[in-house]
């Protein structure tokens, strides 16, 4: 099987090592991978601060860029949503007949990471070793555009060594929200500040989560707070084996 | 015992509110109101999920009223003109407000016409949108607000910040003060059912006597021209049958076509908004009975910027809404942030795309960023009204009409964005300015790798977070030295 | 005919404007009403004793007192009941069964009485139209045994009295009901419990106007 990885513009600037991880995993899994190296960005910031105009071009460009990829894999679950969700209005918009074929037919192969190991190879055991608590944050996106459901957690329970907590009230926003943590700052802070309640109540030594977008935030915070705790992106604990350990994001 | 000196509570008033970033800073500096808020929602909220769970049907019920609340919508204008032609039958007067200013002469002018100099009201989000306390205060009349929360907020001279519990800010002993003050009764406990029997003897002394009332609607049926209150209290019931004269206020979108629609969102709304089967109290009357009940009875029909909201295809939906509150209820914003720093009288969710539109995007333009678009709204909301999509929606509404503003060019976030889309549009634009980025965070990162401090946007997510410094090798780059010669990595 | 007729003009062109991208003809639109999705559950699908039952269970959430009964014991359980609440002095709608109207209490028949009248009154009687089992809710269309709005709103008791084939169980039976017999109501009110409030801390209280006290007696016709 062949895919090409969409990493996303701040996975690739800001988290390299979760798209190494997911190179390594998956080429673990028997999977043959590329990497258009012209990819940017799928247009969400822009979009989701109203600045549609701005996404229109970065839309159109992403579609025309994976138009012969037989398979395209993201690890972030909102950059996914953002395909799904808005791009089909953006594309209407532009009154483009020919792009919006291109869309139709390429997006029942994109998949966001978790959907790729579960439905698309089948797999729930993909040979990881991770020995440490964790708890698992189900990012918005994920959760309620993409319906996710039992996904990440059937890849962790099958995580050797790992020791899950549950994290409560999991369907509560951590307060990211994009462009919404600096133009609400405050209030992000404020929903941050009870998410982290929840997360460290749970005593795990990681925080994981499908989106290093929130796990930007919560991380950013845990290390403000010397919390005791850091956030790692699923893909590295999946990638981790006993020979080659987990490269830690905090 | 005078009630001369009860004077209304003060209007949330679009116009005048702070942006949204500033209202919400005393809010969240505030933990007793941060705890009221979250211990009201999570009643609400964990009664609702129980019922609804019960309910195997729900999301059949949610598509049906999704689609019967967006059919009257398309289908407004005649379902409008059959709901006067009946009421008008039955004996009620039906009255067209196209604005806010109009509505408030309508009503004066009934009030006038009775020479009615106090009124009863019965909890209405519709005569708050329109601030007609205050205009009828200033024009002689007393309104005098009759559910339990609105006395609270009125005699204590609070602002509501919820839809359907108005005074989930205000608690027990604040309660106490405030009836002992205003009502004369220095003996009273902070013990609720005490305050709540002060609450009803005093209000029932007005029920008798003053023969003039204004209410809401929370639907219109153009089959029968009935009008219909949902309510809990029995206030409702107390002003729509003991005074001479009845007013009834009502938003043109509360229209549903038939009787029989009431099967669909009674079954919806009680369960969303109180977490109840049904709320203890519907009342339906249609125009005037003889011998029973108001032989006055005046709809005045309320536009104020609905059917602009109308003509727009995104936007139509934010008219389905039936006023439940539970997207509010669901918001973890809300729950930070309560409801008065929204600055309106509808809070939450709903009103952060329906405020702006009714001031037609002139006013609380901070609202549609009041969200961190989670979805959650859209999950409860029983008339699937797509919130986040509209928020979107009314966002680049917002972008465009800054966007022509002279200064913008100079605003961080147009800078940024707009720089952002530039270099999106070519990968080595984009990778040069990873590269400037690199080298530009250098500065701010410590020896730990880690920003503690960035000026400008950035700062604002310094204020309560860390950064990573970017790191010195990114993944395009190693992927290009990996595998760059077709070089096969080893999978261990 | 009344003055705010331009701005219905305005109002009603503004509408027509801003929906013309859908505009419908009247035939087009009863045949969109028509084929509206409705696929809640509509009947349900409880036998007649577990929906007495569960509406009972209903009531008795609200505090109700149920007592059941057969047409033939009814007056004496009326008696029983009125005696239990330790009041005397009730009010009847005009078209209460005289039946009903237990011996040994004061009465007074609703003929357009006065508030002030009806204020004294510490209880009222009257007949239901339905009763619906899945939200414990009871429906009374003020009708000539049911009584004028008022009579049931002031009183601080009242008592019920609903006939099992008066019971339905879901709230879209009661709408088919109407349909098939009850007419639309002209006047209705429907009552699921006392009144109630949380408004103060989310405490629940009971009773803040309305009836306090609810009670029904079921009669197995």
């Amino acid at each position: 099987m062949r895919a090409s990885l969409f990493i996303t513009c701040y996975n690739d600037t800001l988290y390299p090592e979760t798209g190494r991880a997911v190179v390594r995993l998956l080429e673990r899994l028997g999977v043959e991978l590329e990497f258009n190296p012209k990819q940017t960005c799928c247009g969400q910031m822009h979009a989701n601060t109203g600045f549609r105009a701005e996404a229109f071009s970065q839309a159109k460009r992403l579609v025309r860029l994976y138009n012969d990829a037989e398979i395209v894999v993201v690890p972030s679950s909102s950059c996914v949503a953002m395909m799904r969700e808005q791009y089909p209005g953006l594309i209407e918009e532009m009154g483009n007949a020919e792009l919006l074929k291109q869309y139709t037919e390429l997006m029942p192969r994109v998949f966001e990471l978790s959907e790729f190991l579960i439905d698309k190879l089948g797999v729930e055991d993909v040979g990881a070793y991770f020995p440490h608590r964790v708890t698992y944050h189900a990012s918005c996106h994920g959760l309620r555009a993409l319906e996710l459901g039992e996904r990440p957690y059937k890849l962790l329970a099958k995580v050797r060594g790992l020791s899950f907590k549950q994290l409560p009230n999991t369907d509560r926003c951590c307060g990211f929200g994009g462009t919404f943590s600096v133009k609400n700052a405050e209030v992000s802070s404020a929903m941050l500040a009870v998410k982290l309640q929840d997360v460290i109540s749970t005593g795990a030594e990681y925080c994981t989560a499908l989106d290093n977008s929130c796990l930007m935030h919560l991380g950013g915070a845990m290390h403000r707070q010397y919390a005791g705790m850091k956030t790692i992106h699923m893909a590295q604990i999946l990638a981790s084996t006993n020979e080659t350990p987990a490269e830690a994001t905090l | 015992m005078s009630h001369a000196a009860i004077s209304t509570h003060a209007e949330l008033d679009p116009r005048l509110a702070p942006p949204f970033p500033k209202a919400v800073l005393p809010v969240l500096r505030n933990p007793q109101l941060r705890k009221n808020v979250a211990h009201a929602i999570d009643v609400i909220q964990a009664k609702r999920a129980k019922l609804v769970a019960e309910k195997s049907d729900w999301q059949d019920l949610r598509t049906a009223a999704s689609e019967l609340r967006m059919h009257a919508l398309e289908n407004l204008g005649a379902y409008l003109e059959e709901f006067e032609v009946r009421c008008t039958a039955a004996g009620g007067t039906v009255h067209w407000a196209a604005d806010a200013e109009e509505a408030r002469r309508i009503i004066l002018g009934l009030l006038r016409q009775e020479n009615a100099s106090e009124v009863i009201k019965i909890k209405t989000m519709t005569s708050g949108e329109i601030q007609l306390n205050p205009f009828l205060e200033a024009n002689g009349v007393n309104a005098f607000e009759t559910d339990l929360a609105e006395i609270i907020l009125q005699l204590g001279e609070l602002e509501p910040s919820h839809i359907v519990v108005p005074a989930l800010h205000v608690n027990r002993s604040q309660v106490r003060e405030i009836f002992a003050r205003r009502m004369g009764r220095p003996e009273l406990s902070d013990d609720p059912k005490e305050l709540t029997n002060a609450a009803r003897t005093f209000l029932r002394q007005k029920f008798l006597s003053i023969p003039t009332a204004i209410s809401g609607a929370n639907f219109l049926i153009a089959e029968t021209g009935a009008v219909g209150v949902v309510e809990s209290e029995g206030n409702g019931r107390m002003c729509l049958t003991l005074p001479k004269t009845m007013i009834t206020l009502a938003g043109i979108e509360k229209v549903l076509p038939r009787f029989q629609d009431l099967e669909v969102t009674l079954q919806l709304l009680g369960r969303s908004a109180t977490g109840e089967r049904m709320n203890p109290y519907t009342s339906i009357w249609t125009g005037v009975k003889p011998g029973d009940g108001p032989q006055k009875f005046h709809v005045v029909l309320l536009d104020n910027g609905r059917s602009s909201i109308l003509a727009r295809k995104t936007e139509r939906q934010t008219l389905k809404c039936i006023r439940c509150a539970a997207c509010m209820n669901t918001c973890p914003v809300y729950r930070q942030t309560g409801g008065h720093a929204y600055g309106s009288v509808y809070p939450g969710p709903i009103g952060a795309i329906l405020t702006p539109q009714l001031m037609q995007m002139k006013h609380a333009q901070t609202l549609p960023y009041a969200s961190s678009l989670c979805g959650a709204c859209y999950e409860v909301c029983p008339v699937k009204i797509n919130i986040p999509q509209v928020l979107l929606e009314l966002r680049s509404q917002v972008v465009n009409q800054e966007r022509k503003e002279a200064g913008r060019i100079f605003d961080p976030m147009y800078l940024g964005l707009r720089a952002a889309n530039l270099l999106f549009a070519r990968a080595w634009i984009f990778h040069t300015a990873q590269w400037f980025g690199k080298v530009g965070l250098k500065l701010f990162t410590g020896k730990d790798g880690w920003i503690h401090w960035l000026p400008s946007m950035g700062g604002r997510w310094t204020q309560t977070r860390d950064l990573r410094g970017l790191p010195d090798e990114n993944f395009h780059q190693w992927w290009a030295k990996q595998r760059g010669q077709n070089k096969r990595k080893e999978a261990k | 005919m009344n003055s705010t007729a331009p701005s219905r003009e305005r109002i009603l062109t503004s509408i027509r404007n801003a929906t013309k991208d859908i505009a419908v003809n009247p035939a087009d639109r009863a045949a969109a009403y028509a084929t509206l999705p409705r696929n809640y559950i509509r009947r349900g699908k409880m036998n007649t004793e577990a929906k007495l039952a569960l509406l009972i269970e209903r009531l008795r959430e609200y505090d109700a007192e149920v007592v059941e009964t057969t047409p033939a014991e009814l007056p004496a359980v009326i008696k029983a009941q009125l005696t239990a609440s330790g009041r005397h002095y009730f009010l009847a709608p005009e078209g209460l069964p005289s039946a009903w109207m237990a011996s040994g209490f004061d009465w007074k028949i609703d003929r357009n009485l006065e508030t002030a009248e009806i204020e004294k009154a510490e209880g009222v009687v009257t007949a239901a139209s339905c009763g619906i089992a899945d939200s414990g809710t009871i429906v009374l269309h003020h009708a000539a045994n049911e009584g004028r709005r008022v009579v049931t709103l002031l009183p601080d008791w009242h008592l019920l009295i609903l006939l099992a084939s008066q019971v339905v169980e879901t709230l879209p039976e009661y709408f088919d009901r109407c349909k098939q017999s009850l007419g639309i109501p002209h006047l209705a009110t429907y009552i699921s419990g006392p009144s109630a409030t949380a408004d103060i801390e989310m405490t629940r209280i009971k009773g803040v106007h309305g009836p306090r006290y609810l009670a029904v007696i079921l009669v197995h016709d």
